[in-house]
């Protein structure tokens, strides 16, 4: 096997050992041996159908007979079915060479296939029960693949009885929101295990297929109300074909494919080859039938029938751990003049994409091998599905055009950033994918640097429609990305939008993006890399390491002050030394009229603090946590001097605001910031006619809290919902809930309040802009980032809402009394203290 | 519900060769009762890693930037050189949840911050005094005799270097 883990290991990257350990000795030993076979076994079905010199077919041969002759040894038997299963669950795209593997073992010994349909079985059967839908679609899939060797109708009854709960599901009470979502997944799940079925070498089952297909219709195609909350694209006159879930133009492309008997051409059939090697080689074992087609594969079918393995499935059937979504099909290859992936009228570019994707979110473990297996696609379907890999784009023009003109990077790439832009949240954490970006570029810079160069492209061209989310999701994973491989891009081709005014959607991302190159790099590196019109957008400001205090001008109010506060914040000076200068500002403040005194002092109690603790994160906060009483003071006494705070953090870190949110975030920990301030500071105070929407930093600011606030009432939702937990505790958690949930609420509110009015145009500040038509074209801009932001922030509101719900629906009510006295349970009530401010990470984590 | 009992291919999550092996040899010289106690028992939970191959310019504000991509950061503690207490190329992270630390390892242990690549290892956690470099003369011990000129990390090997001082003065005053 490949060694993945390139990681350096030890000081001297691990090639020099320097301590002689007891598996040098097991080492040398070993050598004297041959590998034994289930060594080997394991070995060549973990890399079946990886290379593309080797053919999959020839190895599926050799591991059925390994296994089939030697089926006595425990060994083998073990090993057999294990890895199978393990590689089922874990490498989706291997599951028809799997099933092709089995078939073979089929025609040479019928007891290899009796034991893997058991254990297929019932793994299945602990998957349903467990709601972990993903794993019960991939053994469904594999047992689709072997449809031949099954007695009967084989899986069909599984696929109607899975239908008949999806129905239940659907026409159940419309209370639980959560079971429309779950039917449609059992759905998604038929629709993705049928292709599979047909593409097998069993033969006469097309009226069933059509008969599930017609059933299914209804359910899949009918649109769902919240597929328009996970739209890529959020602006109604710019929704592309898009808005089509998965699931009902997959119901399109099989109906489709039913009509052109399922001809599936991208889904390979290495049974074909094994069925004639096979025979070829049993040619005088095996009677030729009379009056058959020599099309069907006689050594396959011919060989023992099994039972379908025998399955419940419990009513009604339970969604596990995942939260379910409606998906969108997203392709950022949309639209080229040329289709370098499969359009959305071709079934191949939804079976594709279910493979791939699946393969990404279950090897989030290793981001190499994915990495590997999504530059390797091609090994996985039908050859010539693509063309040759690290064909260049130009070149394809000169290919024939009879056939299609795929390119691998670009349907692998597709399906990462398919996961990248996934709403409302992908499965893992955003960086996952942009780890699989990194590696893949790292194995094939080739092939895949100018696939990644035509998806940039086409998602800068899509900055003014698609998603704020998405939006950021792209300024984050383009300035990490660019990070990895020395900062290098094509600025020059983006020059002609600079002359854009600052709110569009470009400057802002060009903006965002070299402010978050600079926060993983420095100023003058990132200068280095850019072309001469951009370097006036890299300012002076942003290359000082320590920015200025203003106090130290004279021409600062308060100037002596300040300077004073600043010298005592750095000699670590006690409060009562600070008080006598805070009080001759606020009393200066008040001589002069100022409405709020403590706005004044604050500012200058911030900046110092800002200015001492500039040298590092570790430095403000210590800072910080020295002078912690004064700033929790400040915002009980005045909500407008807590805002101050803001004011003079992201005014002191004015050049580089990501400094500045960090600090904001550390202050919202030590609670001397609230969440609804920074809300209040971003949105209210200082909106400015709706222009600050369209400062990315700003957006990272409030998502952030945002997030915090979500974060920690997900927290509460688990103690709550936690199984074995009786009164009192479930009173007092059940307040915290409600209170926390309140605020949350009282949050988005703020949100909702300040941005409406910037959607709709009635803003005040904006109607006053310019000649107060509110038609100046930069006027139309505001608009839409208000409208952007809203959408952003009603769908967050709307999945924390819902999670709510839905957990909830587990939670053992209020009231709820212990058993009886088991001594385990007052041992938990003693960790829970009265007033309900406990950690919850810490209540969660031993449960 | 029942997870594979093997991976199909590696994972990265794991504590590195470095740290079983550094455990191993204690737990064989020791030979006392611990010797059943495995290594990684220590780590069950760690919320904390090691970082290393930093460049010595590397900032805590360009740490938190990337690290921050996998959760909510506990704490940072810069590696110091033992005299100068500079940093010396290498950190301790601190995550709130286990889960953010073994995200880090898959997603950014052996990509690259400011230009280099980066390692990281689970760790049972910071004690005061781990900030400081273990090397004779402050800083770490790999670069006390590292041949290869790292500019990111002073140059060649303090130790190398001025071994070679020594050589070429000796030199030079042999041609005279």
């Amino acid at each position: 096997m490949v060694d993945y883990d390139r990681r350096p290991h030890g000081p001297r990257g691990g090639r020099k050992r320097r301590y002689r350990e007891e598996d040098d000795y097991d080492r040398r030993q070993r050598r004297r041996y041959e590998e034994p076979l289930f060594v080997k076994v394991r070995r060549q079905l973990l890399t079946i159908a990886e290379s593309a010199a080797r053919r999959a077919e020839d190895d599926a041969i050799h591991i059925a007979r390994t296994v089939a002759e030697n089926y006595g040894d425990d060994e083998i038997k073990a090993v057999f079915l294990d890895t199978a299963i393990e590689l089922i669950l874990e490498q989706p795209l291997k599951i028809p060479f799997i099933a092709a593997t089995v078939l073979a073992a089929n025609a040479l010994n019928s007891e290899p296939v009796t034991d893997i349909l058991k254990r297929a079985g019932e793994s299945l059967q602990g998957y349903i029960d467990a709601g972990a839908w993903r794993e019960v679609k991939l053994l469904l899939r594999f047992l689709g693949c072997l449809q031949g060797v099954f007695e009967g109708e084989g899986i069909f009854p599984v696929l109607e009885e899975i239908f008949a709960r999806a129905v239940d599901l659907q026409t159940a009470s419309s209370e639980d929101a959560s079971n429309p979502l779950l039917g449609l997944e059992l759905v998604k799940i038929i629709l993705f295990i049928l292709p599979y079925v047909m593409a097998s070498p069993a033969t006469g089952f097309e009226p069933q297929a059509t008969a599930l297909l017609e059933k299914t219709d209804i359910i899949a195609s009918t649109p769902h109300a919240l597929v328009d909350l996970v739209n890529p694209f959020s602006l109604p006159e710019h929704r592309l074909t898009a808005t089509e879930s998965i699931i009902s133009l997959m119901q399109r492309q099989l109906q489709e494919e039913s009509s052109r008997s399922w001809e599936l051409a991208c889904l390979p059939r290495p049974w074909k080859r094994i069925s004639e090697t096979l025979e070829s080689q049993n040619e005088t074992q095996v009677e030729v039938q009379d009056g058959e087609e020599a099309e069907s594969p006689r050594a396959l079918t011919f060989a023992t029938k099994h039972a379908f393995p025998r399955v419940i499935i419990p009513n009604p059937v339970y969604n596990g751990a995942r939260a379910i979504f409606p998906e969108i099909y997203l392709s950022v290859y949309t639209n080229q003049d040329i289709e370098t992936v499969p359009p959305t009228s071709d079934i191949a570019s939804s079976l594709l994409r279910d493979s791939l994707v699946d393969t990404i979110n279950i090897l989030d473990f290793n981001r190499i091998a994915t990495a590997k297996y999504l530059i390797d696609v091609d090994c996985y379907f039908t050859p010539n599905t693509f063309v040759k890999r690290a064909t260049p784009f130009d070149r394809l023009r000169e290919l024939p055009a009879d056939r299609p003109q795929w390119k691998p990077e670009d349907v692998a790439v597709d399906a990462v950033f398919s996961q990248l832009f996934q709403l409302p949240c992908p499965e893992h954490k955003f960086i996952y994918y942009h780890s699989v970006l990194t590696e893949c570029c790292k194995i094939a810079p080739a092939a895949i640097a100018p696939s990644l160069g035509r998806a940039i492209r086409f998602l800068y061209r899509s900055l003014e429609t698609i998603d704020l989310d998405l939006s950021h999701r792209f300024l984050d994973w383009f300035s990490h990305h660019l990070s990895n491989f020395g900062f290098t891009w094509k600025w020059s081709e983006w020059i002609e939008d600079l002359e854009l005014p600052a709110i569009h959607p470009r400057m802002a991302f060009i903006a965002g993006a070299l402010d978050k190159e600079i926060r993983l790099s420095f100023a003058q590196r990132i200068r280095g890399t850019l072309p001469d019109p951009y370097q006036e957008l890299i300012t002076e400001g942003k290359e000082k390491d320590i920015p200025d205090f203003k106090y130290m001008f004279d021409t600062t109010p308060y100037a002596k002050e300040g300077k004073e506060i600043m010298q005592l914040v750095r000699k670590k000076a006690s409060d009562d030394e600070i008080q006598p200068f805070i009080q001759a500002i606020e009393e200066q403040a008040k001589s002069l009229g100022v409405d709020d005194p403590l706005l004044p002092s604050t500012d200058a109690f911030v900046t110092a603090i800002c200015f001492v603790g500039s040298k590092s994160l570790s430095h403000v906060l210590s800072c910080i946590e020295r002078n912690k009483e004064r700033l929790l003071a400040i915002g009980p006494k005045s909500p407008q001097a807590q805002r101050q705070i803001i004011t003079s953090v992201m005014n002191y870190w004015v050049d580089q605001p990501g400094i500045g949110i960090n600090i904001i975030d550390k202050l919202l920990n030590y609670t001397i910031l609230t969440p609804l301030s920074v809300v209040e500071w971003a949105l209210v105070d200082s909106l400015e006619a709706g222009t600050v929407l369209a400062k990315p930093h700003i957006f990272e600011m409030i998502s952030a809290t945002v997030g915090k606030v979500t974060n920690r009432l997900r927290q509460i939702v688990a103690a709550r919902t936690q199984s074995s937990l009786y009164e009192p505790q479930l009173s007092v958690l059940d307040e915290t809930l409600k209170r926390e949930k309140a605020d949350m609420q009282a949050l988005f509110r703020v949100i909702e309040d300040s941005i409406v009015s910037v959607a709709g145009g009635s803003n005040d500040e904006l109607m006053e802009r310019g000649d107060g038509s509110g038609t100046m074209p930069e006027d139309e801009i505001i608009r839409r980032w208000g409208q952007r932001w809203l959408r952003v922030f009603r769908r967050r509101a709307g999945v924390e809402e819902s999670f709510i719900v839905e957990a909830m629906t587990k939670a053992i009510p209020v009231g709820t009394v212990a058993p009886s006295p088991v001594p385990d349970e007052l041992i938990a009530s003693e960790r829970v203290p009265s007033n309900g401010d406990m950690d919850l990470t810490e209540m969660v984590q031993e449960n | 519900m029942s997870t594979p009992l093997h991976n199909t291919v590696e994972r990265l999550d794991r504590p590195s060769a470095y740290y079983a092996g550094k455990n191993k040899k204690r737990k064989y010289s020791d030979d006392g009762p611990e010797r059943q106690e495995d290594p990684f028992d220590h780590l069950k939970n760690a919320t904390t890693l090691y970082v290393g191959n930093l460049s010595f310019y590397t900032t805590e504000e360009q740490i938190h930037e990337l690290f921050a991509k996998c959760g909510e950061i506990k704490r940072l503690v810069m590696g110091l050189d033992r005299f100068n207490k500079t940093p010396c190329g290498f950190c301790f992270v601190e995550y709130y949840t286990h889960q953010d630390a073994l995200d880090c390892l898959k997603y950014i242990g052996g990509t690259k911050l400011d230009e280099r690549i980066i390692r990281t290892d689970l760790d049972p956690g910071f004690e005061e005094g781990r900030q400081y470099g273990r090397g004779k003369s402050g800083g770490q011990v790999r670069d006390e005799y590292r041949e290869e000129y790292d500019p990111g990390r002073g140059g060649y090997g303090r130790a190398y270097a001025d071994d070679q001082r020594r050589r070429e003065e000796e030199e030079y005053g042999k041609g005279r």
